[in-house]
């Protein structure tokens, strides 16, 4: 049977090819090849010329001996991740998956739907709206409100809170997306459960804590990993919104990389710095790795004929 | 079938393909790149119409040949966005054929190799460049060439609202009088906050005095009634002095601690800053160039000088100290021609059809840009319209140029920063002095020279 | 017969007690879910506020001003509606009545403002759509913005990126999908492995590889370039969406189809493939959405303006550089914002049915 295993063997290398082909070719050309492009680009001294001149250790040199508001950003980083994840990417959404499951279904469906307003919108709007939102000047809906409801003189979040404006602008994003997760989590815990646990007299709360919370301990982990690591990398809406100022206060390190790069053109200090992230995406990567049900996804395929 | 007639029929069709295909040969497109900037939108618009008028000697000549010209504005921020852009674009070979840029970027594009070395054609073309106001011709020279041809020049200052000072209890005699003083070095910078801060004290105004949002050229003005010079001209290097730095900086946080800087100054919109400063009245200073008093006219109905001299008061940049010297700074835009363009030739007599008297004027008088020939000064249009530029002219007494070199955007860029950082509370005055030197040592490199 | 009273008396105060408890346990939902809503109902109107300023900017401000009277006007008509409703929601049972006081509602809801405020609604800052001379009508007659991109010129370019990305990724990441969720294949853990690091991975952080790497394969300011990034970075993710749907189609179907002669690629296409429709559409509408509202990728790798896409209008038009017009603004993003928005409202239903490794979502 040496021709028909030929044949076998030539069937399996085309379906390769044609099923998992045109997905390696993007992948590596567009994200495999970049990233390796990256690791080298960090050891160059490419300006904004696009031009190497020379490689070199400089830019590593530079960011750990004389970049003096590197821990500045790393700061801000840390606070703006744990704040947005705390607050809204898990808390919130999960107290927005809660609540839009004990109402009506309809009423349930309608305020998730406004929820994922802001994700619909594309990122140019939804930071258009913020900016309107916030307008320092008495124009601005925040301070329509402020000034005329509450009495109270025109406030600048721009500039005297700026953390805490682009925790808002991306929380509010953010917890829409645990919300769906967390919502399809409830729903696929069996109906007897409640019911049992209402007959034995259990309220709201309890029912909450001891059969929604157990089931959801999964999403909430898969989903502070993911946030994290999406925070973490993300600026748009912060580039957006504040372009990192007022100075550097709500420069987050992704920003810094961006700022750097694009700002004066230092593209290798830019690709140097994003290394680090780099490396802290893989690490995390591993960690959701873990977290993942493994089992389920690397459950062998059930059809082997090729 | 006649293979004869199918033979003739092929002959045909190849003359008639060949005919339109040298038809559509002859339209040479010339790439124009400029940014999108309300305040002289006709910078491209002049080379489009210098295309107009080459398409016009060309149809008269009977060539078939015509120009195209492909204009790509951009939406950057401002020019030194917009030259990061453009460096860009030319490392990927998107170049333009011609560029608009701010002058004291001929020097990145010429060491980078994209800006193309216009001495020859500038000396044999005397007809077309002869008339052009001489100093000007320095703020496009690098390394002793010039790189570019200068498309306007213009007058910077501090715009007084006087009905506001008025306000403030300022006799029509003492607003008249400020002028001088600060060019006899009596009024300072210092004098200038505190006046401005007692006008937001006594809400008078809402702001002090309100600058430009973004890195620019005005802060370099600011800077230098403090004794920063931001170029060593004997070792043709930029330049930062910590004592100079220091100065300045105190300074800055003096005027924020008086309210006369505003700590949204750097957050806020051109519009916003825009409306505040004309149509709302809402701030005693106003700080940029005399081409502003294009939308002043209009934002207050003033007609001609007059008019507007009761309204505004224009005063250089004052020293920072008693008895010293004020400043002013000029800061012309330029036509660069790409030394990658295939019609280099063509695009260069473009710009220097550009730059001719009739033209130039259009834009010097609708958008108050000082014109760049010496002719230009006695057409009559400049003299009735362009009466602020006549009227500026004396200030230019003080005026220098930002120097030429590579790096003056990113040293600019991080001059802007450390003043951001005071204004908005982030840094004190030595901590900003502190930053500019770090910063400008980091990324300039041995491009810098730092003094005490 | 005293047996029977006996039931009777005995009876009647047990169903009181049921009535009272049901009345109890009624009135205790109503009221827990009452506070419930007036919760949600307080945390969403910041979300809600904003989109509604960015409308009634847009179809009521005049150049030089934006009223905020009819923002506050059109507030105080509807919010009273939207809690009269939601009362009326909570204590009727009856799916007809509801519908009736929902009915009234908005008749006297659009007759006051229709009364109030109509005569303020106008389309003018919409005129980007169809005045030729828009660019020059708001910059200045000089120049020459004949040449500058018009709305549409944009508005089919994102069109073009968004259609064409979501095309391709739904074709590769099905193949993708379907692959590692049925064949055995050397590597298919480390490709498993490989993908979920990928799918991690800060793409964002790779800008100016991808740059240099467009510019390369000579793909750099073209339409093609961005679309082919945006699929592969957003790929790893879709990858595992889909096979997540495969896993769920039960193998005997195209067990039988392949008994009955199919071969394995068209028992994937002809039968398979069907199955799993509505994760195709969810993954369509993402992958949509996601490209259309794009900003910093096209920002950075679209040089010419007549590439622009519709956040870069809009960037650009929301920018100084023409002196900022708030009614027009807004009517730019309205208009941006509504392809996003009717795919979202109609396609619903098929979003929440994403699995990824295990998780819906």
């Amino acid at each position: 049977m040496p021709d028909h295993a030929r044949a076998q063997a030539r069937r399996e290398w085309a379906n390769f090819g044609l099923f998992l082909g045109p997905a390696l070719l993007l992948l590596f050309v567009f994200f495999v090849a970049p990233i390796v492009i990256d690791l080298v680009l960090a050891f160059t001294d490419m300006g904004r010329t696009l031009a190497v001149g020379k490689f070199t250790f400089e830019n590593f040199e530079r960011m750990f001996t004389r970049d003096t508001r590197l821990l500045g950003a790393l700061g801000v980083t840390f606070v703006f991740v744990l704040l947005t994840l705390g607050i809204f990417n898990v808390t919130f959404a999960l107290m927005l998956a809660l609540m839009t499951t004990a109402v009506p279904p309809r009423l349930g469906a309608f305020f998730r739907a406004v929820w994922l307003l802001p994700r619909m919108s594309p990122s140019v709007v939804y930071a258009l709206l913020w900016l309107w939102v916030v307008d320092p000047n008495e124009r601005g809906l925040l301070n329509q409100i402020v000034i005329n409801v509450f009495d109270m003189p025109a406030i600048d979040l721009r500039n005297n809170h700026p953390l805490l404006l682009i925790i808002l602008a991306n929380g509010f994003i953010g917890a829409s997306l645990g919300m769906l997760i967390f919502t399809s989590a409830i729903r696929s815990i069996p109906e007897h459960l409640f019911h049992a646990a209402r007959v034995d007299g259990a309220g709201a709360f309890a029912i909450v804590r001891h059969i929604t919370l157990p089931a959801l301990r999964w999403p909430i982990s898969y989903m502070t990993i993911h946030q994290s690591l999406s925070l973490l990398v993300s600026f748009e809406y912060i580039l957006l919104i504040t372009g990192g100022g007022p100075f550097y206060d709500t420069t987050v390190f992704s920003l810094y990389a961006y700022r750097r790069a694009f700002e004066t053109g230092e593209y290798a200090y830019g690709a140097a710095l994003s290394l680090i992230l780099v490396v802290i995406g893989v690490v995390a990567a591993l960690a959701l790795w873990r977290l993942m049900d493994m089992k389920q996804l690397l459950q062998p395929p059930r059809i082997e004929v090729h | 079938m006649n293979w004869k007639f199918g033979f003739s029929g092929m002959i045909a069709g190849a003359l008639f393909c060949a005919a339109t295909t040298s038809a559509l040969a002859e339209d040479v497109v010339i790439k124009v790149w400029s940014r999108a900037d309300r305040s002289g939108p006709l910078r491209a618009g002049n080379i489009v119409a210098a295309g107009d008028t080459l398409n016009k000697m060309l149809a008269a000549a009977g060539s078939d040949k015509r120009v195209k010209i492909e204009l790509n504005e951009t939406n950057a921020k401002g020019y030194d966005d917009d030259a990061l852009d453009l460096l860009k674009a030319f490392a990927v070979d998107k170049g333009p054929d011609i560029f608009v840029l701010a002058h004291e970027w001929t020097g990145a594009f010429a060491e980078a190799g994209y800006a193309l070395n216009l001495e020859d054609h500038i000396t044999k073309n005397p007809e077309l460049y002869g008339d052009i106001i001489v100093p000007l011709w320095q703020s496009v020279s690098y390394k002793g060439a010039r790189y570019g041809v200068p498309q306007d020049s213009e007058v910077r200052m501090y715009f007084l609202n006087n009905d506001k000072l008025r306000k403030l209890g300022k006799t029509d005699k003492e607003i008249g009088a400020i002028s001088a003083r600060v060019d006899a070095g009596e009024f300072t910078a210092y004098d200038l906050c505190d006046l401005a801060g007692q006008a937001v004290a006594k809400g008078v105004t809402k702001f002090g005095i309100l600058h430009r949002p973004n890195a620019g050229p005005d802060f370099q003005m600011m800077m230098e009634g403090f004794g920063n010079v931001p170029y060593d001209k004997a070792e043709a290097k930029l330049q930062a002095s910590k004592a100079g730095m220091k100065d300045f900086f105190t300074w800055v946080k003096y005027c924020v601690d008086k309210k006369a800087f505003s700590s949204t100054n750097t957050a806020m919109s051109w519009d916003n800053i825009e409306q505040a400063a004309f149509a709302k009245e809402e701030a005693l200073v106003f700080f940029h160039g005399v081409w502003r008093v294009t939308d002043q006219s209009k934002a207050w109905n003033l007609k001609g000088k007059e008019d507007y001299q009761k309204k505004i008061t224009w005063i250089n940049a004052p020293a920072g100290k008693k008895g010293g010297k004020p400043s002013n700074l000029s800061h012309p835009i330029a036509y660069a021609v790409s030394a990658k363009s295939k019609n280099k030739d063509l695009a260069a007599f473009l710009v220097g059809l550009a730059s001719q008297p009739y033209v130039n004027t259009r834009h010097a008088v609708t958008t108050n840009h000082t014109p760049i020939n010496y002719g230009q000064q006695a057409m009559p249009e400049v003299i009735e319209k362009g009466w602020a530029l006549v009227a500026a002219t004396p200030m230019l007494k003080y005026a220098s140029f930002m120097p030429n070199s590579p790096k003056i955007g990113q040293y600019n860029s991080i001059v802007f920063k450390g003043i951001q950082g005071v204004e908005t509370g982030r840094l004190s005055a030595d901590a900003a002095a502190t930053f500019v030197i770090d910063e400008l040592g980091n990324e300039l490199g041995k491009d810098v020279i730092i003094r005490n | 017969m005293s047996a029977h009273d006996l039931v009777v008396d005995g009876g009647a105060p047990v169903r009181a007690d049921w009535l009272a408890l049901a009345r109890r346990s009624w009135r205790r939902r109503v009221g827990g879910q009452s506070m419930l809503l007036a919760f949600l109902i307080v945390v969403s109107a910041p979300i809600v506020l904003p989109y509604f300023w960015m409308m009634v900017i847009a179809f009521t401000a005049r150049t030089g001003g934006v009223g905020s009277d009819v923002l506050w006007t059109a507030c105080a008509v509807i919010a009273p509606a939207v809690l009269i409703y939601s009362i009326v929601h909570m204590t009727v049972a009856a799916p007809r009545l509801r519908l009736i006081a929902g009915a009234i509602l908005l008749v006297v809801v659009g007759g006051l403002l229709a009364a109030l405020i109509g005569g303020r609604l106008h389309l003018d800052n919409f005129r980007f759509l169809w005045r030729a001379d828009f660019v020059e009508e708001v910059r200045s007659k000089a120049t020459s913005g004949a040449q500058f991109p018009s709305v549409w010129n944009a508005f089919f370019n994102s069109l073009l990126l968004a259609v064409a990305q979501t095309l391709i990724i739904l074709t590769v990441s099905s193949l993708a999908g379907y692959y590692i969720s049925r064949f055995a294949f050397r590597g298919r853990s480390a490709f498993l492995q490989g993908m979920l690091v990928l799918h991690a991975f800060p793409a964002m952080t790779l800008i100016i590889p991808i740059f240099m790497m467009l510019y390369w394969i000579g793909l750099l300011d073209t339409i093609a370039g961005v679309m082919l990034v945006l699929a592969a970075i957003e790929l790893p993710f879709y990858v595992f969406v889909m096979k997540g749907f495969f896993d769920g189609v039960p193998w005997d179907i195209e067990m039988s189809a392949m008994t009955d002669g199919a071969t394995r690629r068209q028992a994937f296409y002809m039968v398979v493939l069907p199955q799993v429709r509505f994760g195709l559409i969810a993954v369509a509408v993402f992958a949509f959405i996601r490209a259309w509202e794009e900003y910093i990728f096209v920002r950075t790798f679209l040089i010419e303006n007549k590439n622009w896409v519709m956040s870069l209008y809009l960037f650009w038009v929301s920018d100084d550089v023409m002196g900022v017009d708030y009614g027009i603004v807004a009517a730019v993003a309205v208009f941006y914002v509504l392809p996003s928005f009717l795919l979202y409202i109609f396609c619903q239903k098929y979003l929440t049915q994403m699995t990824i490794g295990g998780i819906k979502g």
